[in-house]
């Protein structure tokens, strides 16, 4: 597992990082408009090439560059019904606090659990690198923290039968 | 606090407190599966009037809660009923027992919604008992089963009681409001069916789970949704689990419980992976905090009118 691991986010990494190579680029289309290309598509000649990194079909990253702006998406992993419900509360947990999460997107891309959009505002402001690494990290912890909890879950279960059914004794 | 208690709490402090310094009061309070209470002083200081009223009650009296009532409370019961209730109890403060037999009579007072929800139990435990004694009939027929006993203590929940010859089976029919409480639920559930491979609680009752198909037992009612949502949980009492009175009553008091049981573990998971992401989004936030540039050491320039440059966007 962790073999596989270790590639698949050094290729986000890199990709990432050559990604982020933004400028501020004003709207073409409508004066004393700065908006972020990407997710205006207005004008398709900013637009890069999206490009998906893909570990498997469940756990899957599409990076949208645009001159101005890139879009990451990201498909976490959900094997079962009790890791999807995890997932899906633990999006929703973030997505409800995007206001301080900045680059963090309030509704993922269509097929994906959770997206984040990065502006040259972004990029001036934060240091590229660290950006890159708060994205590798939360990767690599909302695996973690979702097996956790699901552990954690079936951990208490037992113990709750447990208790119940032994005062039967 | 892994296990819930069966007596009400409020009630306990209340009469604690009432018969010792007795006030004018008027209280109305819950308790699990929509009972509600009213504790007055309608007349006097001294006489304290408790009410209860519960969803079930007239198939309760079917199955004999009021000689439940009547035995635990005797003398107690009030003359007649306050409205909208189904239970009156009166208590006058000059005759109430003294010392330790009052803390005890607080307590069976305390008992009063497990009392009445007991009586289709001790039915069912009784009709075993005679079933038991019949002999098997030779020409190899089927034994005579009890009644099946229905009780629909919630709007959309029932337990169903039946005593065979050998066993007393009880079958919760569960449902999930919501996806998340319907799959945490699952996976509680599961776990009181593999639990009793555990070699320490071979005893325990046989648990049964089956989503959406009702048991073989209940399937001629008329009535059972067939939604996704819907569950039935089966425990099967063997005569040993009411073998004497005390073993009886103790196992009484545990199953009525089950379906709060099972939704308080529920909520308490939800609320402890809640904590659990707040505090890994806290953790999240310091990361990209961490990338967020040192502001310049050059404080903010104004004007001498007090106004701030901003380069423009």
């Amino acid at each position: 597992m962790a073999n596989t691991l270790r590639p698949y986010l050094a290729a986000v990494r890199s990709t990432l990082t050559a990604a982020m190579t933004l400028e501020n680029f004003a709207s073409q289309v409508v004066e004393r408009h700065n908006k972020p290309e990407v997710e205006a598509a207005q004008s398709i000649e900013v637009l890069l090439n999206p490009l998906v990194i893909s570990r498997n079909e469940n756990e899957q990253v599409l990076i949208e560059p645009s001159i101005n702006s890139i879009r990451l998406s990201i498909k976490i992993k959900q094997a079962d019904d009790i890791e999807r419900i995890l997932c899906h509360m633990f999006t929703r947990f973030m997505t409800g606090r995007a206001e301080s999460f900045i680059i963090l997107r309030r509704k993922p891309v269509k097929g994906y659990d959770i997206s984040f959009l990065v502006t040259n505002f972004h990029s001036e402001t934060m240091l590229k690198h660290k950006l890159v690494d708060f994205i590798i990290q939360f990767m690599e912890d909302v695996d973690k923290e979702i097996s956790e909890m699901k552990l954690s879950l079936n951990a208490r279960a037992r113990i709750v039968a447990e208790s119940y059914l032994t005062t039967f004794g | 606090m892994i296990l819930l208690e069966s007596h009400n709490v409020i009630i306990e402090n209340t009469l604690t407190e009432k018969f010792q310094k007795p006030s004018a009061l008027d209280v109305q309070f819950v308790d699990y599966d929509g009972v509600r209470f009213h504790l007055s002083t309608p007349e006097r200081k001294s006489v304290l009037l408790l009410s209860m009223n519960i969803r079930c009650w007239e198939e309760l009296v079917k199955y004999g809660a009021q000689d439940v009532i009547q035995r635990e409370y005797g003398k107690w019961i009030a003359p007649s009923v306050e409205p909208e209730y189904n239970v009156s109890l009166q208590f006058d403060t000059d005759q109430v027992p003294e010392g330790e037999e009052r803390a005890a009579f607080i307590h069976s007072v305390a008992l009063m919604k497990r009392n009445a929800l007991a009586a289709p139990f001790e039915r069912a435990f009784l009709k075993q008992y005679q079933l038991e004694s019949i002999p098997a009939p030779i020409d190899g027929s089927a034994r005579e089963e009890g009644e099946l006993m229905q009780i629909h203590y919630r709007d959309e929940e029932a337990i169903y009681i039946r005593a065979s010859h050998d066993r007393v089976t009880v079958i919760f029919s569960t449902m999930f409001k919501e996806e998340t409480d319907r799959i945490t639920g699952r996976v509680f559930l599961q776990e009181f069916v593999d639990a009793r491979r555990l070699p320490s609680i071979q005893n325990a009752p046989q648990v049964l789970y089956s989503n959406r198909e009702p048991p073989l037992e209940i399937r001629h009612l008329s009535g059972l949704k067939d939604t996704e949502d819907v569950g039935y949980v089966t425990f099967v009492l063997f005569p040993r689990h009411f073998a004497t009175p005390d073993t009886a009553a103790a196992t009484i008091s545990r199953i009525q419980l089950f379906r709060d049981y099972l939704h308080y573990h529920i909520k308490c998971s939800k609320a402890y992976m809640h904590s659990r992401m707040r505090h890994r989004v806290t953790e999240f936030l310091k990361v990209l905090n961490r990338a967020k540039m040192e502001t310049a050491g050059e404080k903010e320039r104004k004007t001498i009118t007090g106004r701030s440059l901003r380069s423009f966007r």
